[in-house]
C-alpha cells in the first residue's frame, strides 16, 4: 500500500466517508467535516497510523493534503 | 410590546419569506443586490432581491407539488450555499415549520432532531446522504429527502431538487400569514435530556427587523456580513431575516475560517457592518499584526459580536488594530433576537453585555423569585412577551413551561447588573457548555461515550479556555480488562465527532476509577469541574461514590 493510499484510508475513517479520494491539492474546503476540531482527530489518526509525531511548527505549515503527504513521507524516510 | 410601525405590514402579512423577498421587490429593490456569494474556492455570484423572490418562490412551489402543507416540518442540512437561503425563504413562504441543522452534525444528532420534530422532509446533498440513510428507518414520518446536487431522482423518496425546480413556476403568491403562525425551529441543547426545538413564529421578524437597525445599525446602502452558520439562530435571525427585511445587501462566504481570506472579503467587498463571534475575533488576535496592515478597511463602520462573552482584551484589540469598537450583543435561541446589548449611542464598558433594549424588561432574580439589587449575582431573567419570544419547545410543552417562573423567563444564564444598569455575564445556572458559541449538552456527549466498547461510565464538563471560552472535557471510567491508550482516545474522539458533532468532541480526556454520582445516580459534574480546576468540591455528603 502506498503512503497516499494509507492516508486516504485514514481520511475515510476520520471523516466517516468511504467516497473520499484525496488529492495533493485538496484542502479543508474540499472535504465535508474537515474543520479545525476534526483536524485534531486527523492529526492524531495520522500519527498513530504511521507511527510518527508532528511538532507544533510542522502543524502550522500544512495547507493542503500534499503538505501532509510530504511531511509523512519525510518522516518515514 | 409590538413594533408594527417599524415594519409596515398594512395587509397583515407577517410572512418572513414574503417580507425578505417580494416586499423588497414591491419597494423597488428588485434589481438591488441581495447577496454577494463567495464560494469556498473563491467563485462568486450575485443575487438580486428579484432573484431571491423567484428562487424562493420556485422552492415554495416544489414543496406544494410534493404535498407539503402548512405546519409540516422541513429541515435544511447543508453547508452554507445559495440554495440554503432560497429553500429557507421558500419553505417559510409555504408556511412550513423550517429548521436548520449544522452541517457537522453526526447521525445521532440528526436522529434526535429529525425524530423529535417528526420531520416530513429534508434538503441535503449527496455526500451527507449516508448519515441520513443510516437512520432512515427510525424516521417514519420523513417522506422525502431532497438533494441539491443530484441531476435526477435517486429513488421514490430521494429526489433531485434541480429536477423538481425545472417543473415549477417562479411565481408564488404567499398566503396571508398571521403573526402567530409557526415559522423557524432551532434545536438547542440542555444539561439533561435530548436537545429541544425552540419554535418561533412569523411575528419574530418585527424584533429582528428593529434590532438590525438599532443594534447592527444597518442602513439602506450598507454591505453586511454575518459570519454565523445558518444552523445557529444568529445565522437565520441576522444572516437572513433582519438584514433582508430592510433590503440590505449581504455578503455570504462558504469557506472555512481563514484570517487573510476574511480580511480580503472585508476589504474587497466593502463590508460596512460585520457581525461575528468572539472565538473568531480571538483567533484573529493571534495573527501577526502585519497581516492586518495589508488591508484597507476604511469602509468598515460597525462591528458586533455574539455567542460568548466578549472579553475586554478583544475590545482593546479591536480599538488598536481595527480602529473600531466591537459591540457585544446577547441573545439566545429562545429569545430569537437581541435582548441585552451594547449599541451605538451607549458607551461601552468592556466586558459588559450592555443594557436591555427599550421595551425589554430584564432582572436579576433569586431562585425563589425575589428580584436582587444591583451588583448581586443571580438568575438572568426576562419578562415574557417580546415579539421574537419562542412559543414552545416543540412537542415538549411541559419543559417549555418550566422555563417560566414567578412571571419571568429564566434564561439559564447568571449575571449581575451594575448601578448604571449594565449587565455582566457570570456563567450558566446549569451544566450546558458554551464552546465557541455553540451550546453542547454534557448529557449528549456522556451518552455517546458510553456507546464505545470499554467505557463503563462518563461525565462531561465545560472548562475555561482562552480561545473557545469553554472547552469540552470528558471523564471516563473503564470497564475491567480495558486500558487507556491513544487508540482508545482516538476511537472516542471519532465516535463523538461522527455520531454527535465535531463541536461536541472533547478537547481533553481524563480517566477515573469511578465517575462521582449522588445517591440517585446523577453525575456530579460540579465535583468533576472542581477536581479539574483544582478547587474545593464543596459539600460532597450526598456522593454515592
Amino acid at each position: 500500500m502506498t503512503t497516499i493510499e494509507k492516508l486516504n484510508g485514514i481520511f475515510r475513517t476520520v471523516f466517516d466517508n468511504d467516497e473520499i479520494n484525496i488529492q495533493p491539492e485538496m484542502t479543508a474546503n474540499d472535504v465535508d467535516g474537515w474543520d479545525s476540531l476534526s483536524h485534531v482527530n486527523l492529526i492524531l489518526a495520522i500519527e498513530q497510523g504511521f507511527g510518527i509525531k508532528f511538532n507544533q511548527r510542522e502543524l502550522m505549515t500544512f495547507k493542503n493534503v500534499g503538505d501532509l503527504l510530504r511531511s509523512i513521507e519525510s518522516k518515514l524516510g | 410590546m409590538t413594533n408594527e410601525r417599524l415594519l409596515p405590514t398594512p395587509d397583515g402579512q407577517y410572512n418572513i419569506g414574503h417580507i425578505c423577498t417580494r416586499l423588497q421587490c414591491d419597494r423597488g429593490h428588485a434589481s438591488k443586490t441581495a447577496m454577494r456569494w463567495i464560494g469556498a474556492h473563491g467563485e462568486q455570484a450575485e443575487y438580486t432581491f428579484g432573484d431571491l423572490e423567484r428562487e424562493s418562490s420556485r422552492f415554495a412551489n416544489v414543496m406544494q407539488s410534493l404535498g407539503f402543507v402548512p405546519g409540516d416540518v422541513f429541515f435544511i442540512f447543508l453547508p452554507k450555499m445559495p440554495e440554503v437561503f432560497f429553500a429557507f425563504l421558500g419553505a417559510l413562504k409555504s408556511r412550513l415549520i423550517t429548521g436548520t441543522l449544522f452541517s457537522n452534525f453526526g447521525e445521532e444528532a440528526l436522529l434526535d432532531r429529525l425524530g423529535d420534530a417528526e420531520a416530513k422532509g429534508i434538503l441535503t446533498r449527496k455526500s451527507y446522504l449516508k448519515k441520513l440513510l443510516r437512520i432512515r428507518e427510525k424516521l417514519p414520518t420523513l417522506k422525502c429527502i431532497l438533494l441539491v446536487d443530484a441531476a435526477e431522482h435517486q429513488a421514490a423518496d430521494i429526489l433531485s431538487l434541480p429536477a423538481l425546480l425545472r417543473e415549477v413556476s417562479a411565481e408564488f403568491e404567499t398566503p396571508l400569514t398571521p403573526a402567530e403562525t409557526p415559522s423557524v425551529l432551532h434545536y438547542t441543547s440542555g444539561s439533561t435530556g435530548k436537545p429541544k426545538g425552540a419554535l418561533h413564529r412569523h411575528r419574530s421578524v418585527l424584533l429582528q427587523h428593529r434590532t438590525a437597525a438599532e443594534v447592527l445599525d444597518l442602513r439602506p446602502d450598507d454591505i453586511f456580513w454575518c459570519t454565523a452558520d445558518h444552523g445557529w439562530v444568529t445565522g437565520t435571525s441576522y444572516g437572513i431575516i433582519g438584514p433582508w427585511s430592510h433590503g440590505v445587501t449581504q455578503v455570504h462566504f462558504g469557506g472555512a475560517y481563514d484570517a487573510a481570506k476574511w480580511f480580503e472579503i472585508l476589504e474587497q467587498y466593502g463590508v460596512t457592518v460585520w457581525y461575528t463571534a468572539p472565538t473568531a475575533l480571538r483567533m484573529l488576535m493571534r495573527e501577526e499584526p502585519a497581516l492586518f496592515a495589508r488591508f484597507n478597511l476604511a469602509k468598515l463602520r460597525h462591528i458586533c459580536s455574539v455567542g460568548e462573552p466578549l472579553n475586554p482584551e478583544v475590545i482593546h484589540w479591536g480599538r488598536k488594530v481595527l480602529g473600531k469598537d466591537i459591540y457585544d450583543t446577547w441573545f439566545q435561541t429562545e429569545t430569537g433576537a437581541i435582548m441585552i446589548t451594547n449599541r451605538p449611542g451607549l458607551p461601552i464598558k468592556p466586558g459588559s453585555m450592555g443594557t436591555p433594549l427599550a421595551g425589554i424588561e430584564a432582572a436579576i432574580v433569586r431562585d425563589d423569585g425575589e428580584e436582587l439589587p444591583d451588583n448581586e449575582q443571580g438568575n438572568l431573567c426576562l419578562r415574557p412577551g417580546w415579539d421574537s419570544m419562542f412559543v414552545s419547545y416543540f412537542h415538549h410543552e411541559d419543559i417549555y413551561r418550566q422555563k417560566f417562573k414567578h412571571g419571568w423567563y429564566m434564561t439559564g444564564d447568571t449575571a449581575r447588573r451594575d448601578s448604571d444598569g449594565y449587565y455582566w455575564f457570570m456563567g450558566r445556572s446549569d451544566d450546558v457548555i458554551n464552546t465557541a458559541g455553540h451550546l453542547v449538552s454534557p448529557f449528549e456527549v456522556e451518552s455517546a461515550l458510553l456507546e464505545v466498547e470499554g467505557i463503563a461510565e462518563s461525565g462531561v464538563i465545560g472548562a475555561p479556555d482562552e480561545l473557545l471560552w469553554e472547552k469540552v472535557v470528558a471523564f471516563v471510567a473503564l470497564k475491567k480488562g480495558y486500558a487507556w491508550n491513544s487508540d482508545l482516545e482516538l476511537k472516542l474522539r471519532l465516535h463523538i465527532s461522527n455520531r454527535v458533532s465535531t463541536t461536541a468532541t472533547p478537547q481533553e480526556f481524563r480517566v477515573l476509577e469511578h465517575i462521582p454520582k449522588n445517591k440517585s445516580g446523577k453525575i456530579m459534574r460540579r465535583v468533576l469541574k472542581a477536581q479539574y480546576l483544582g478547587q474545593d468540591a464543596g459539600d460532597v455528603s450526598t456522593l454515592d461514590i
